[in-house]
């Protein structure tokens, strides 16, 4: 029962935490290796929220601002210029990485923050006890999921952005301004990203360079996703039962690299991945 | 012989192309107000390109474009369709994963104009209707040109840029295309710059024709009695 | 040789002497501290060049090279942990650092290269690959010890000070040897591949093999650095195994200038010692200004450090053309290209159907037909194996189904594209080496001084006065240019069948009877079977014997000129009257 539980709640922190990344990759096929930062800046939201004496729900919306808005100024000024050179975007945004995660050192320290955690308690699920908050996990994921799904298939803005991804050509000609849906995806990718780092703090220690160790996995999940937010939900939902079979019957250590290591082979056999499935 | 109307469109001197190829060198063109012109060439004669150029899809390298006596060049697609610039692509010109619908709606900026306009291409082509939430990518290729040109229709444009509308149609099919057409002058006193190469379809519809090879105008004129041999003499082999 | 040539060598020559004496003699100024930081900076640079050569000469973006780096450390600091320090335990060591990476990148190559995969994916792997390396560090417990690393196990008795010259003598030998290669006949290639994949393929050069052996010769490399580094540091720790060590090489390889090799050895000399220097005051300053100088470059100065250097043009000497005898066709018997009921569709989108098509030596055969008639498809059905149809096309009596381009073009078909394509970054000379590159043994340390063609690609060149322009970068040519270059090159593969998507489009009256005239040689003196997609079709009437039409995917003519161009049916499409 842990392991069906462990296997959901870690394929719902997984999709929470690639979302962001998937936006952006999915609308400008643009990689944002910046997202490590976004998480790590959404993460100390909630050490700034401490700070304050807030309650540290409220984060959240800080989380959202704060990457929004950086995330605009990072399309605009970094991001724009590099559209036509996608390798070189890549390492454009994890340049910007490097130097947000030092700015946050600077500011904060280079130590591992203690906050509280957002929520505390267990659940009692058919006998076994469960931690309440990663079983809210599981409802944010499938919260922002279908949030995902209903902005992109009932929004007009959805609309528009849908035909950017299929055919921007076409979408200039009918007179859409696909410089501002670029914008607007980036900023919303950026803030959501921001978002599923204050929603990372009861599960992982907070340091200035704690998004990286996310990156990768968030970037392969994309990776074999597509543009398609049902298949990013089944890679998270495969990948991450995945993760939790190696880790408790192989090693827990090697858990960690197997959503890497099979998305990279999945790649070699089915190049588009979970797209179309 | 018609009077000369006022102008609708003015293209003057227009330079552009891909890369380090100019593919349509100095055009100059003008059609008058509420006319049919129907340009006319072979594949690779530049056709596109200058309708791409027009519509502001490609950068212009010399020339200028007129609209109603106002310099329209350089002006972006969104503003050129704010101003009154319909356009017919040829190639990818249908979001083929999306239903009829949205492929109509995306001609809009809102939904709020949105019924009226699609009662009105409805009236052209009733099929529309009927099949509304069906993919773009699964019709028929007559069906997709009727539902690309009512895209094109949705803003009531005065000047309509139309790019091979009749290729690969059944005869029935470009006779309802054509009404289409000509129910718009006639309705709204549409102007409309066609590319064709279907010569029967384009001298039923066209007031006017001009012949495009290797980026120039080579010939134009009315469409009089002696237009189709005149064409001709440049089509065939 | 010219003055300005042997000026360059010698500037070269006196700076590589500078670099020896400089290496050499270090030891005797430097302080401690700076010495064992330069040491390690040098074993960098060493990575840095592999970097480089993968990706600023051949455009793989690899983060991956510090997982062969890692391996190699490994291996050495393991067998000299657990096995002791005696002779044949570093032999031992030595060989193992070098075999396990070269094996491992070959694995890597192998999965990363392959019909179709996209330079993203190499990327891809390339980050997966230091990841699982660095987590089979840690799962590896007490052999690799874990996060803490291995310290504390013997290593070479060199004395820092030779340690330091050894890895000064390493990296300027590899560094030379870099040089040599990368300017060789062989060399081009990796930026060919770089420049214009696709025609390289067409060219029948074995891309991917290409990039699978350049990817394991380096990841051997980096696992000699690696020994290099396990012996001099005494100490090795997960992170040089880890992709962010990996992402560390890519940013000192561009900020030095990828591309060059000057640029990213002094890049990473410069910004590690700089970086162990100031790091001791500001830390955490010091990354964010790296990270911010970082991104600033890749905007506007994507050439790096080496981009304000101004760019040298090809200069010296032009190399010779010398025409080569022409190779005896073997006299077979049997078309040349046989295309039987050839069918393709995308999803319910039939483009072709039902083709048959035969031609014979001697024939020029042009292919006509209104836009979207199916032209272009069909020619990548005859020129890419790998395109699933149905039907089949023989080459010469061979099926060409499953066979990759350049499988295709040494069987005998060479293919020009429709927009001309050639290496834009490479010289005119170049771009015809890299044609006879299939066919005559490319040398991997010289270049060669004399460029063997045969005749007619040699009458082209001529013909377009680009005989005289051999030193000229192909991307600066006229379009007109580059497409008379395009098709030297595929007439220099001497090919048995040439396809060619509208080779005068875009050009010149005088160019287009130039061109008319090369085609109406090579199929009527020189015997080669010519297809010709063409939409001018005056230019048709004069060049071909024979038509094919082609209309809606279906071949509607095949007739001599005069037969088909008197038809009504042609002139009813072309007048749109004949619309299914």
């Amino acid at each position: 029962m842990v392991l069906v539980l462990d296997s959901l709640t870690t394929a719902a922190v997984l999709f929470i935490v690639s979302s962001g990344l998937f936006m952006i990759f999915g609308v400008l096929q643009i990689i944002n290796f910046a997202h490590g930062a976004w998480l790590g800046l959404g993460a100390y939201a909630t050490v700034v929220t401490t700070a304050l004496g807030v309650s540290p729900w409220l984060a959240l919306p800080l989380a959202f601002v704060v990457g929004g808005v950086l995330g605009g100024l990072t399309e605009r000024l970094v991001v724009r210029p590099l559209y036509a050179r996608p390798l070189d975007a890549i390492l454009a945004t994890w340049g910007l990485g490097i130097v947000i995660g030092q700015l946050i050192t600077l500011a904060f320290g280079r130590d591992v923050q203690m906050i509280p955690v957002l929520m505390t308690g267990t659940v009692d699920v058919l006998g076994t006890a469960y931690s309440a908050y990663r079983l809210t996990a599981i409802a944010i994921a499938l919260a922002i999921g279908l949030g995902f799904v209903l902005a992109l298939e009932r929004t007009r803005l959805g609309l528009t952005a849908r035909a950017v991804i299929m055919n921007e050509a076409l979408a200039r000609a009918l007179g859409i301004n696909t410089a501002r849906v670029r914008l607007a995806t980036f900023m919303l990718g950026s803030a959501v990203a921001a978002c599923a780092g204050v929603l990372l703090t009861p599960l992982t220690s907070v340091d200035p360079n704690m998004g990286v160790i996310w990156l990768i996995g968030c970037f392969m999940l994309v990776m074999v996703s597509g543009s398609s937010v049902r298949a990013l939900a089944l890679a998270c939902i495969v990948f991450g039962t995945a993760q939790v079979a190696v880790g408790t019957y192989v090693s827990p250590i090697l858990g960690g690299m197997t959503v890497a290591v099979l998305c990279a082979l999945m790649l070699r056999l089915r190049p588009k991945g979970f797209a179309g499935v | 012989m018609r009077e000369a109307g006022r102008t609708k469109l003015a293209i003057a001197g227009l330079r552009s192309g891909y890369g380090a190829t100019d593919v349509i060198a100095g055009i100059s063109l003008e059609i008058p107000a509420g006319e049919i012109c129907a340009l006319m060439g072979k594949n690779g004669m530049g056709k596109t390109t200058l309708l791409k150029s027009v519509m502001g899809l490609l950068p212009l390298r010399e020339g200028r474009v007129g609209l109603d006596g106002e310099d329209i060049t350089g002006w972006t697609p969104a503003r050129l369709l704010a101003r009154g610039l319909g356009y017919a692509p040829q190639e990818l010109p249908l979001f083929q994963d999306l239903t009829i619908l949205d492929n109509l709606r995306l001609a809009l900026r809102d939904d709020r104009a949105l019924a009226p306009a699609l009662e009105r291409v409805f009236g052209y082509f009733p099929f529309l209707a009927e099949r509304l939430n069906q993919k773009a990518g699964t019709l028929s290729g007559g069906e997709q040109k009727m539902l690309i040109l009512s895209r094109s229709l949705m803003l009531q444009p005065d000047l309509l840029l139309v790019d091979e509308i009749s290729e690969g149609v059944q005869p029935s099919v470009v006779q309802r295309i054509a009404r289409a057409l000509l129910g718009e002058c006639e309705r709204r006193g549409m102007t409309v710059l066609l590319v064709e190469q279907n010569l029967g379809f384009a001298l039923s519809v066209a007031h006017r024709w001009a012949v495009l090879k290797l980026g120039h105008i080579q010939e134009s004129g009315e469409n009089d009695a002696a237009a189709h041999a005149r064409i001709m003499e440049h089509l065939k082999i | 040789m010219s003055d300005r040539m042997t000026q360059s060598r010698g500037l070269l020559l006196a700076l590589l002497l500078l670099a020896a004496v400089l290496v050499l003699a270090g030891p005797l100024f430097l302080d401690r501290f700076t010495m064992n930081v330069l040491t390690r900076s040098m074993i960098y640079a060493i990575l840095a060049l592999t970097v480089d050569l993968l990706w600023g000469f051949t455009g793989i973006l690899t983060f991956g090279q510090s997982a062969f780096f890692g391996a190699g450390a490994y291996a050495t600091a393991m067998v000299l942990t657990h096995l002791g320090g005696a002779p044949e335990h570093f032999v031992l060591a030595f060989v193992l650092a070098i075999a396990i990476p070269t094996l491992l990148a070959a694995l890597v190559g192998w999965l990363s290269f392959h019909q179709g995969a996209t330079p993203l994916y190499a990327t891809v792997i390339s980050l997966v690959v230091p990841i699982v390396m660095t987590q089979l560090i840690f799962a590896g417990g007490q052999s690799t010890g874990s996060s803490s690393g291995l310290v504390g196990y013997p290593t070479l008795a060199l004395g820092a000070a030779n340690h330091f010259r050894l890895a000064g003598v390493v990296l300027i030998g590899f560094g030379c040897l870099a040089w040599v290669f990368v300017r060789s006949d062989a060399g081009r290639m990796l930026v060919a591949i770089r420049d214009n994949e696709m025609r390289a393929a067409y060219l029948g050069l074995r891309v991917q093999l290409v990039r699978i052996l350049l990817m394991t010769v380096l990841g051997g490399v980096a696992g000699f650095a690696g020994f290099l580094l396990a012996n001099a540091a005494r100490m090795v720790a997960p992170e040089i195994a880890g992709f962010v060590f990996g992402t560390q090489l890519v940013i000192w390889t561009a900020l030095g200038g990828r591309g060059t090799l000057l640029g990213p050895v002094a890049g990473t000399l410069g910004i590690d010692w700089l970086g162990a220097k100031l790091s001791g005051e500001l830390p955490f300053l010091w990354q964010l200004l790296i990270g911010a100088i970082f991104v600033v470059m890749i905007l506007f100065l994507p050439r790096g450090l080496a981009g304000l250097v101004p760019r040298r043009r090809h200069q010296g000497t032009p190399p010779e053309l010398v025409a080569i005898p022409t190779r005896r066709r073997a006299d077979a018997v049997g078309p040349v290209l046989s295309v039987r009921g050839l069918g393709k569709s995308y999803g319910s989108l039939h483009v072709l159907e039902s083709i048959d098509l035969e031609v014979h030596r001697g024939e020029l055969v042009s292919l006509v037909g209104p836009n979207g008639a199916g032209k272009t498809t069909m020619m990548r059905c005859l020129s890419d194996g790998t395109e699933p149809i149905s039907g089949s096309i023989t080459v010469l009596g061979r099926d060409i189904g499953g066979l990759p381009p350049e499988r295709i073009v040494r069987l005998g078909v060479g293919r020009k594209f429709q927009l001309a394509s050639v290496f834009e970054s490479l010289s005119v000379a170049d771009c015809l080496r890299l044609a006879r590159m299939s066919l005559d043994r490319p040398s991997l340390l010289r270049r060669s001084r004399r460029i063997g063609l045969p005749a007619p690609a040699i009458d082209i060149l001529r013909l377009t006065g680009l005989d005289g322009m051999l030193n000229q970068r192909a991307g600066l040519l006229s379009h007109g240019q580059k497409q008379a270059l395009e098709l030297a090159m595929v007439v220099a593969l001497e090919p048995e069948l040439i396809l060619l998507d509208e080779p005068t489009a875009g050009l010149t009256k005088a160019e287009r009877a130039m061109i008319g005239g090369v085609l109406q040689r090579l199929s009527g003196e020189l015997g080669h079977a010519v297809i010709l997609i063409e939409h001018d079709l005056d230019f048709v009437r004069i060049v071909s014997q024979r038509i094919v039409v082609l209309h809606q995917g279906r071949m509607v003519m095949d007739g001599t000129v005069g037969e088909v161009v008197d038809s009504d049916l042609v002139r009813a499409i072309y007048s749109g009257a004949a619309n299914a």
